[in-house]
């Protein structure tokens, strides 16, 4: 039922995860927390935890990363610290754009506000769940796009992008499709029903 | 910038070596490099800290003719043995190389670092930038990678005996047999894979060539226990800023397992050489690395046009 912390700031790799192994091996152990000064080692203090049978969340507070993992059959809840959490992911947020220009009036600027506009997206942060791209805005996904950078930023991130493929069909672009899961209706209404929230550009 | 008519590589293309034209028949080829251990057995590590350093001039299309030791050692804490295990093994290399030991540098350091600073010679017209990657071209990669990741498990001693041998000898193996067959082939581009990685290497070859890569990535020869390795969290910060720094001139054209993406980013110490021809030739040379004891060669990319520098992988 052990519950512990670990202070690894100031350490580099392998050594937080040899700390890690150390004080789980010591067994008992349901709930560690890991505090790390460098995404790097909470990236492979993470990946220790996860492969040895615990559920992690990595919680950024002012450049300290707090690793904190749970043992999987264990029925504590992961109290996340409220505030100055930055990674939360209870929100899931779907932004559907089937557009490749924002708004009317002018098509230029249009351009510009929706290459602007995905560039920013990732200030959504952990919350930004699925971006669909339907109608025009498969076109945003293909070769030669402005956005396709912003978009591969994204998908690193996690976010799911998913293209509509009676929409690249249709445009003749289904060979020059550079990123996202080529998908069909159904994916994109159940996308749609499971957010929390949908985002809705056209 | 530097401005000379002789001066042939300098520092502005992030190339491999600097090459100075002595003659019509003769250039001059200059690098160095020095490493912290890689490997705990100290005659190892300076096997592999020379093999590393000459690599350079092998990757230049160039043959080294003379190394001076470069060395940080706590000469007044640390039995002086483990120094002259690391000389040891650094002069084994050299010979190997064809090249005399001139002699060398030693500060008092509390880490341990050792290095050479090597010079060879080439002919001017035979220089192998890193920047000349044409169409049609597919690329040859001459060794397995993963050394970062088993350099960092074997400091955790997370790694089997045979995986650290196998680490080990890849490292220390010389570029010069690759090199030397290489040499026999139409090569437009060589480089060679060191601390940025598979993935950053290519990417600078892509972009001073001015050509989008693909790399297909289930061709890639990976060491034994890599991919376990990063899965344990063993992956060297080093690794981790390359990935970072390259993710945003990288295309997943089908989609990559997050793990294989962290190994193409690793960090290498002494890798192989990455060098670029005419397709048909690449099989060719590929065929004839591994007939010849190059046992790593293989075909992992190919140029898919001009750009301002992009890696596909596939």
């Amino acid at each position: 039922m052990g519950q512990e912390t670990l202070d690894c700031r100031g350490l580099a790799c392998p050594n937080p995860v040899l700390r890690t192994k150390a004080l789980i091996e010591k067994g008992d152990t349901d709930r560690v927390t890991v505090l790390v000064d460098n995404a790097a080692a909470g990236e492979n203090v993470s990946r220790f935890l996860g492969r040895t049978g615990y559920s992690v969340e990595i919680l950024d507070m002012d450049g300290v990363f707090h690793v904190v993992g749970l043992r999987k059959e264990s029925t504590e809840t992961v109290h996340i610290p409220s505030q100055d959490t930055k990674i939360s992911v209870e929100n899931k947020i779907a932004v559907m754009v089937a557009t490749d220009r924002m708004g009317r009036g002018d098509d230029v600027l249009g351009s510009k506000l929706m290459f602007n506009f995905i560039e920013t997206l990732k200030e959504m942060g952990q919350e930004l769940w699925r971006l669909v791209l339907v109608n025009a805005g498969v076109k945003l996904a293909v070769e030669g796009s402005e956005s396709l950078p912003a978009l591969i930023g994204l998908e690193r991130e996690g976010v799911t992008i998913l293209v509509c493929g009676t929409c690249l069909n249709h445009f003749n672009l289904l060979e020059r499709k550079k990123i996202g899961e080529t998908t069909n209706m159904l994916d994109i209404v159940t996308a749609l029903q499971l957010a929390d929230k949908v985002i809705s550009l056209s | 910038m530097e401005e000379d008519p002789n001066l042939l590589v300098g520092r502005e293309t992030s190339d491999d070596a600097g090459v100075y034209r002595l003659s019509d028949e003769l250039a001059l080829v200059q690098t160095i490099d020095f490493i912290t251990p890689v490997v705990n057995d100290p005659y190892d590590f300076g096997r592999i800290a020379a093999a590393n350093a000459l690599s350079d001039v092998y990757a230049m299309g160039g043959r080294p003719l003379t190394a001076m030791n470069v060395v940080c050692f706590p000469i007044r804490k640390m039995d002086k043995d483990i120094l002259r295990e690391i000389l040891r093994g650094g002069l084994e290399k050299i010979h190997e190389a064809g090249a005399v030991l001139l002699g060398g540098h030693s500060v008092e350091d509390p880490e341990i670092k050792y290095g050479l600073s090597v010079t060879g010679v080439v002919h001017p017209d035979r220089v192998l930038p890193n920047n000349r990657v044409e169409d049609g071209d597919s690329l040859v990669l001459t060794k397995p990678i993963g050394t970062g990741v088993l350099a960092t498990a074997i400091k955790a001693g997370l790694v089997s005996e045979a995986a650290e041998r196998q680490a080990t000898e890849t490292m220390a193996t010389l570029n010069r047999y690759a090199a030397e067959i290489m040499l026999k082939y139409p090569v437009h581009a060589c480089t060679d894979i060191t601390g940025f990685g598979l993935l950053g290497h290519t990417l600078e070859m892509a972009v001073a060539s001015g050509y989008t890569i693909r790399l297909f990535v289930e061709e890639v020869p990976l060491l034994p226990e890599v991919l376990d390795s990063v899965q344990m969290g063993l992956l060297p910060g080093g690794s981790f800023s390359n990935r970072n720094y390259c993710a945003h001139q990288i295309l997943q054209v089908t989609p990559v397992d997050p793990m294989l993406m962290d190994i193409l980013a690793d960090a290498q110490t002494s890798g192989g050489l990455l060098i670029s021809l005419p397709e048909d030739c690449a099989v060719d040379l590929a065929a004839e690395l591994k007939s010849r004891g190059v046992t790593g060669a293989a075909v992992v990319g190919r140029a898919m046009g001009r750009s301002r520098g992009v890696i596909e992988l596939a």
